[in-house]
């Protein structure tokens, strides 16, 4: 089984979700209503699963907004700041979630995905 | 007290793994329980070194089903006085490593839907003598902590408790109540210091399953003593 395959079935498992309505571009807070408590219960289940370590800030964009709060840390090119923090996500993907940031959490499958690969 | 708690976890058929932190305090451990080694296990775990916490587990990838927490560093001082570098390292050491120690040990029982987490804290935690500040601190901040444990971890079967022994004659207390014998007994409305065994047999009730009731919550053992304002008879 592949990453995303296992990714889904876990996603499925712990929301009690349909794995045919989850995808890559699912969001887990906006779509799948994804609570804390579920996020840890998958970073323990991605950890096991994957024999990661897994850094819970990091792999749930946890910190996204902190680091936007932050405009004095932030050079010109926001883009470039938060491909330094989140090194896993592509600076397209970057972009996605900078301009999707008004419409609500933003994590989604397909990044869970990214971190797992990374790490790996 | 960890190893009167030992014994009577042994003596019920269970096979419980004690911490040291020096081969000393492994020795020490073999030294005390009159068992054989295979009734029992060892690991090493020092909160001043962060390279344990990564190889506690190393002989039970599967972690814990019940934690007994006795650790605790002594640095007794005023507040006023205290050395700031030696106060870095205690509470790095009592709360920082703690947490961490705790974030390891929950995920695994995360993974088991399973857990039962009793805290040795302290009478002190609530009531601290002069001198006691950064124990009382360093308690009430465990104590914090096993608290939301059970607040957040519930759901996968996880729970925990914390005891407030009062005056125990045993380590650190034995000497203070050998000293103040005459004027402590006079404190405790029912004219009894606590044992060791006291505390262990308590605990060996907390981690039972008629205790599942005790969640989230901190329980005082101290004969009534912190119950009044001053009980002299």
């Amino acid at each position: 089984m592949n990453v995303i395959s296992k990714v889904i079935e876990s996603l499925a498992d712990i929301l009690d979700f349909d794995p045919n309505n989850i995808g890559p571009e699912t969001y887990l807070i906006r779509d799948l209503e994804a609570e804390s408590i579920d996020l840890l219960e998958l970073a323990v289940v991605l950890n096991t699963e994957f024999k990661i370590e897994v850094d819970d800030d990091e792999i749930f964009l946890k910190t996204l907004r902190i680091y936007l709060d932050k405009p004095k840390e932030c050079p010109k090119d926001m883009g470039e700041y938060m491909m330094e923090k989140y090194p896993y996500l592509t600076r397209e993907r970057i972009k996605e979630i900078l301009e999707d940031l008004p419409h609500g959490p933003v994590i989604k499958v397909k990044d869970l995905v990214s971190y797992i690969n990374w790490k790996n | 007290m960890a190893i009167e708690l030992a014994g009577l976890l042994i003596e019920a058929g269970l096979r419980p793994i004690l911490s040291f932190r020096s081969p000393e305090g492994r020795e020490k451990i073999m030294a005390a329980l009159p068992f054989s080694i295979d009734l029992y296990q060892t690991c090493g775990l020092d909160f001043s070194r962060r390279d344990t916490l990564s190889t506690v587990f190393d002989d039970l990838p599967q972690g814990p089903d019940y934690l007994v927490d006795f650790a605790q560093g002594d640095y007794e001082t005023l507040v006023s006085s205290a050395d700031t570098r030696k106060t870095d390292c205690f509470l790095e050491e009592n709360i920082a490593f703690r947490a961490a120690f705790l974030k390891k040990t929950t995920r695994l029982m995360i993974k088991k839907k399973f857990g039962r987490l009793v805290f040795v804290s302290s009478g002190a935690a609530g009531r601290p003598n002069q001198g006691q500040g950064f124990y009382a601190a360093s308690k009430l901040a465990a104590e914090a902590l096993y608290k939301n444990i059970a607040l957040e971890l519930g759901s996968f079967g996880i729970s925990s408790v914390s005891l407030r022994p009062g005056y125990v004659a045993c380590g650190r207390g034995k000497s203070f109540i050998e000293n103040n014998q005459d004027r402590l007994i006079r404190q405790i409305p029912n004219r009894h210091w606590l044992s060791s065994r006291d505390v262990a047999e308590t605990i060996v009730f907390l981690l039972s399953d008629g205790a599942r009731g005790f969640n989230a919550t901190e329980l005082v053992m101290d004969g009534g003593i912190g119950s009044g304002k001053h009980f002299f008879a």
